[in-house]
């Protein structure tokens, strides 16, 4: 077990010892910071400060639990010249992500077509394990090469969504040649769909609004009914990160890294092989930009089928879509200088602050918005960027796991927690009765607590609070 | 060389086979066996269960494949991910196995399964092989390995 000092209300740091080449940092309050110390992650946390070139310090976000060689809701910039880039530091869900829709009607307009919304949703969104998609595979090198832009272009979706996803939906230095036949072909039977464990499409309500000008901006307002959608890059991704930890093992021998975790495996960012997974990851991250795209497009369908009206007129305009497993190069001021950084979040959101330049201007006066998912039965949030992030801007990705998934198995059976949810006034459509208790709400932290201790720690700043109507689950 | 039929894992030898290991988000397992071609038979089928119990395990789909690599732990993460790829894209939950040793670090591995569409499933689908405290030692006479999944 490490050392965690307390440094401050919302922030600890376990001192750089041992082979740390900085030390950790962890945003949690005097709760969060007992399941940090509980399930070990604070290990991973200090094993991430192994990497060469890291900069500043590990840190995580108030999520944090533990992961595979990264805590999830790590993040950890390394110098863009000399330092490394890690897969693992990404994830095998490449550009796993959140978009949120938010629609013209009211919670009391949902109420009366809910059966007929959901229904349609249930039958539309491909989910589970294995093939079944929405869009057709051919399309899949286009997707690779220009992201949402290539959904778009097929007809899913519009081009003014663009503007209000991270990156503008696509990831620049995709090199689809470098992506595996055996990626690709995982990936062609899964364009348009959802996947299955913590990924879900969720109708939710805005019940609570803290900062009206930000909300405004983001096209929010109170007793709004708004679509979360949350899901990755599917068996492409997958297997492209596989791919390329694979070859890891033989590349650090090469370039002499020695890492605490075989799963923390790296090289260069300039090598040779680093360059190789970086265009990779993008092509997986256009992949999970599109996939988000079509599902938000057959979820405007659903919706216009369910309510017997056009989707133009249920506005179903999207808000904002955010990854949180990615590794970007960006230029953030650290130890008092300019530096470029390749910034790995693995399990946490880019927190762009007001008037940064890769903000779409419409945004660029309020900041991101930052989608904070909950878990089934339990608020999700709306934060939005602040100035002065000390965590090279990011910020949490969810409520973050409490529980593993044998024991919240033990705890209630699927069916029981679907009876407890339907009995809340939220109604499910799961692909799997009993697959739902180990996402089952208890199986988490208390979003709302999360979120509050972002905005303590100077992460990001609430916007607003959304309660779940109605969960697809994979 | 010929294609042999793949075998279910017998229920009442070599018990405990394999242990679920506890993970906050994601889930793992350990195993023992006698020989490291057993080790991969006992992982494949403790990862596979981790998804869905097939029961009665039917072997009238099968597939083949050749993996090599170094160190043993590299050769096991290869044999495992090439098996749940396989699984993805011929949409099929395999439930028995067969390894053979064709060099000192390459398999033969023959795995055999019923269509996804065929059976529930009973835990979330697994994602993927991490490297996370991966362990594959021999010691006493046993082979005893460990591995966690991405789900």
């Amino acid at each position: 077990m490490r050392e965690l000092t307390k440094i401050s209300e919302h922030l600890w740091e376990i001192p750089a010892e041992g082979g740390m080449r900085v030390p950790g940092r962890i945003f949690a309050n005097d709760g969060l910071i007992e399941a940090v110390i509980e399930d070990r992650a604070s290990e991973q946390v200090a094993n991430v400060a192994h990497l060469p070139g890291i900069v500043e310090a590990s840190f995580a976000m108030p999520d944090i639990h533990w992961g595979y060689g990264f805590p999830i809701g790590g993040v950890a910039a390394t110098e863009a010249r000399t330092g490394v880039v890690s897969p693992g530091g990404v994830g095998f869900d490449i550009c796993c992500g959140v978009r949120l829709l938010a629609s013209n009607l009211e919670e009391s307009d949902f109420a009366s077509k809910r059966q007929a919304i959901m229904s349609e949703l249930d039958r539309r969104i491909p989910r589970g394990i294995g093939k079944g998609a929405i869009a057709p595979g051919g399309m899949i090198a286009d997707v690779l090469l220009r992201g949402a832009r290539a959904a778009v272009d097929a007809g899913y979706g519009l081009e003014a969504d663009l503007e209000r996803c991270e990156e503008f939906g696509t990831s620049e230095g995709a090199d689809p040649g470098v992506v595996t036949d055996k990626a690709i072909k995982r990936g062609a039977s899964q364009l348009g769909s959802l996947g299955a464990g913590n990924h879900f499409l969720e109708v939710q309500v805005v019940d609570e609004i803290l900062d009206e000008e930000a909300a405004k901006a983001f096209g929010l307002a109170r007793g709004m009914v708004v679509v979360m959608i949350h899901c990755g890059s599917r068996g492409l991704g997958h297997q492209t990160c596989t791919d390329h930890l694979g070859v890891m093992g033989d590349a650090m021998r090469k370039h002499d890294i020695d890492v605490p975790d075989r799963q923390l495996a790296c090289v260069p960012v300039e090598s040779t092989e680093g360059q190789r997974y970086l265009a990779a990851m993008a092509a997986a991250a256009n992949f999970a930009w599109s996939n988000r795209h079509i599902l938000a497009h057959e979820a405007r369908q659903a919706f216009a089928a369910g309510t017997s009206a056009s989707w133009e007129d249920l506005g179903m305009d999207l808000v904002f879509d955010v990854a949180h497993n990615l590794a970007k190069l960006e230029r953030h001021e650290a130890n008092g200088r300019l530096v470029d950084v390749c910034v790995h979040r693995k399990g946490a959101t880019r927190a762009f602050g007001p008037g940064h330049p890769d903000l779409p201007e419409d945004l660029r006066d309020v900041g991101q918005p930052v989608l904070v998912p909950g878990s089934m039965g339990t608020a999700s949030w709306v934060l939005r960027g602040v100035e002065g992030n000390p965590a090279f801007a990011s910020a949490a990705h969810g409520a973050g796991r409490l529980m593993s998934r044998k024991k919240a198995k033990s705890v209630a059976s699927g069916a029981q927690v679907r009876k407890d949810l339907e009995g809340s006034g939220i109604t499910v459509r799961p692909g799997s009765v009993s697959l739902l208790s180990e996402e089952a709400p208890y199986a988490y932290k208390d979003v709302d607590i999360v979120a509050e201790v972002c905005e303590a720690a100077g992460l990001a700043a609430r916007v607003a609070r959304l309660r779940p109507l109605g969960v697809v689950k994979g | 060389m010929a294609k042999r039929a793949p075998h279910p894992m017998p229920e009442d030898v070599h018990r405990p086979r394999f242990e679920v290991l506890d993970h906050t988000a994601d889930t793992g397992i350990s195993a023992t066996a006698g020989t490291l071609e057993e080790l991969v038979e006992t992982m494949a089928t403790g990862m596979f269960s981790l998804m869905a119990q097939v029961s009665p395990c039917s072997t009238a789909h099968t597939v083949e494949f050749e993996v090599g690599a170094t160190p043993r732990e590299d050769l096991v993460y290869e044999c495992l991910s090439e098996l749940l790829y396989l699984a993805e894209t011929e949409d099929l939950m395999f439930c028995a196995f067969q390894v053979r040793a064709t060099g000192s670090d390459s398999f033969t591995v023959t795995a055999g399964g019923v269509p996804i569409g065929q059976i529930g499933l009973t835990g979330p689908p697994i994602k993927a092989v991490t490297y996370h405290q991966m362990e594959i030692r021999e010691a006493g006479g046993l082979w005893h390995g460990k591995v966690y999944f991405d789900v």
